[in-house]
């Protein structure tokens, strides 16, 4: 199965349980219905599907509106950079939701937006700072990348009270769902997920690298090696504890991270590990900020995995 | 429920009052929060407060405290919000420009130009999905349809059928600027007309006229299931003449934002302004005059501790 059908049979599940529930977003329910992500939503008889007009910033009003007069929504997005024009939401109205008892359990808003890191898209509709959003005002932020973390973050964060953002990945639109054999572990906020326990590496994947560190991790068990492998699927987590007492063990760290921002956790994470344990490899595997980085190139980054492993075992 | 006349009357007069006495405090320096006044503004207040139901919601902009009052009926609370004190009426969480009172219906207020709008259309639509009989009344000024949301919001509002009163108060001011200085005149009704959204005018402070008229767009508006656009024409009291080196004779300066040096509570309840302008001028023009003393010692009298 692809992941983009994974997402979209975990979304209609989820969604037909809602009462008093708005699902909202540009052709959410025409056309490739934002290219399957939102294919075949069906809601309650007292909910409501609306294929809405093309106003960012103001549909980004209209959650926070429906929060405070009690009712669910869900803004599905096209692609991450039409949430710049909502900036103003997501700090200033979202500041007084928060502040105030009265609205803290209302209702939930979840906005949705894909982020468009396939590539080849020139200098424009190609922004993957999902952090950069997160951070602008401390929201809860999720990434999807397999079907672990699908299951668990769709099911449990996208229709509660409060507001959140939550992002799938272009780029794995048309693949093959990823499957990770275990879910060793996840936290109860569902932003460190775990998938499997080793001796001999730690991968820790930020963003939407998932995919780079599941390779990675399969490459090294052909090898006879074995690794722990991580994902932190909120730009705005600060809790690694479990990964740096794995780290303590393998004392080999490797990471990736997609992003295009500056403003990433990694340095945190970074800092955080180096100064609770000695290192005996620490790979960093970041994407490269060039002269062509605006120009429509592919967005994956460029990974030599046996140089990897080598250094590795 | 409409009040009586008399009980209109004095809501417009004690909305002045507690606002002067708000301005004397703020010229004694007894504030750390910024708060926009709103001298001026008191008929066109206490008239959407009048019409408003138990389910009515109501949006309000950073130049909210005549309606926070109207709304209340008192100051203290609000006062001991703008001392940022715990018993304050949003436990001193909100201070002046984000002040909200659910329980009077004032669901939310921004800082923020044209932010209100969508916030507004969300609400209206939370009221379609649970058949609430309440209608949104969400407030802005003439500089907020400079704002692209004000447009989507109105297009928003319009094309899912939502019952909502937009009402703009122009007092053709944007901070220290005047309308005219800064861009070319906004047809507002014109642009009403091509989203098919009924318009209307109020100007004058006739606070019966107000709520009549309010009243029946209110029930307009719900019936239809769509927006109305009412622009209100008001004039934001206060300002004053600063002399500077590059003005030696005083220049004007409209006022906006903090205490007003040009207004003084020993003033009480005249006129700042002797044209309809003014609210209490132009009560006393529509009301009689012995009957609007009376009500005006009363304030005074109610008021006494705090003048």
């Amino acid at each position: 199965m692809k992941y983009i059908e994974f997402v979209n049979n975990l979304i209609k599940q989820e969604v037909i349980k809602h009462d008093n529930l708005v699902l909202f977003g540009q052709n959410i329910n025409a056309g490739s219905c934002l290219g399957g992500l939102t294919r075949g939503l069906k809601v309650k008889e007292n909910s409501k599907i609306i294929n809405s007009t093309n106003s960012e910033n103001s549909l980004c009003g209209l959650g926070f509106g429906l929060l405070m007069g009690g009712t669910h929504s869900v803004f599905f997005m096209k692609q991450l950079d039409f949430l710049l024009l909502g900036i103003d939401h997501l700090v200033n109205t979202f500041n007084i939701i928060r502040n105030m008892d009265y609205f803290k359990s209302k209702a939930s808003f979840t906005i949705m937006p894909i982020i468009v890191d396939n590539g080849y898209q020139g200098p424009q509709s190609s922004l993957n700072n999902f952090s950069d959003f997160c951070s602008i005002a401390r929201v809860s932020g999720y990434t999807i990348t397999n079907k672990s973390d699908a299951e668990k973050i769709i099911s449990s964060e996208l229709i509660k009270p409060g507001f959140r953002i939550i992002c799938v990945s272009q780029r794995l639109f048309q693949e093959e769902l990823l499957i990770p054999e275990k879910l060793e572990y996840v936290n109860k906020e569902n932003t460190v997920f775990q998938y499997s326990v080793g001796q001999d590496a730690t991968i820790v994947c930020f963003n939407l690298s998932f995919p780079y560190g599941f390779e990675l991790s399969k490459r090294l068990k052909n090898k006879g090696a074995s690794c722990s492998l991580f994902t932190i699927n909120s730009p705005v987590e600060y809790d690694w504890s479990k990964i740096i007492d794995d780290l303590k063990i393998t004392k080999k760290l490797v990471i990736f991270e997609d992003s295009k921002s500056v403003n990433t956790n990694v340095p945190a994470f970074l800092s955080d590990s180096l100064a609770s344990c000695k290192l005996d490899k620490k790979i960093i595997i970041k994407r490269k900020i060039d002269e062509s980085w605006l120009n429509p190139i592919s967005d994956a980054l460029e990974i030599n995995y046996d140089e990897i492993v080598s250094q590795l075992l | 429920m409409i009040e009586p006349k008399t009980a209109i009357v004095k809501e417009i007069l004690k909305n002045r009052m507690y606002q002067l006495l708000v301005n004397q405090k703020y010229k004694e320096k007894k504030f750390k929060i910024p708060i926009h006044l709103a001298l001026g503004h008191e008929t066109i207040a206490t008239s959407v407060s009048n019409i408003m139901s138990k389910n009515d919601s109501l949006i309000l902009s950073h130049r909210n405290i005549a309606y926070n009052l109207a709304r209340l009926g008192s100051l203290k609370p609000i006062l001991d919000e703008y001392f940022l004190e715990k018993n304050g009426l949003m436990k001193g969480k909100l201070g002046s420009m984000n002040l909200i009172n659910p329980n009077y219906g004032v669901i939310y207020s921004s800082s923020i130009l044209g932010n209100s709008f969508s916030v507004a259309a969300g609400i209206a639509l939370s009221y379609q999905m649970t058949g609430s009989d309440g209608i949104t009344i969400v407030l802005g000024g003439d500089g907020s349809i400079e704002e692209g949301s004000f447009h989507e919001s109105m297009l928003m509002l319009k094309s899912l059928n939502l019952s909502a009163l937009v009402i703009i108060e122009n007092n053709e001011w944007s901070m220290s600027t005047r309308i005219d200085e800064r861009r070319h005149p906004i047809n507002l009704q014109k642009f009403c007309e091509a989203y098919d959204v009924k318009y209307t005018k109020l100007e004058g402070n006739n606070p019966f006229t107000y709520i009549e008229i309010l009243k029946n767009l209110k029930e307009s508006s719900l019936k239809t299931k769509s927006p109305i656009c009412i622009e209100v024409m008001v004039t934001t009291l206060g300002d004053w003449t600063m002399e500077t080196p590059e003005f030696p004779n005083g220049k004007f300066i409209n006022y906006h934002a903090g205490p007003t040096p040009s207004v003084d509570v020993t003033q009480g309840l005249s006129p700042l302004r002797k044209t309809n302008e003014d609210p209490i001028y132009a009560l006393e023009q529509i009301f009689e005059k012995a009957e609007l003393d009376q009500i005006k010692n009363e304030i005074k009298l109610e008021c006494s501790e705090e003048l």
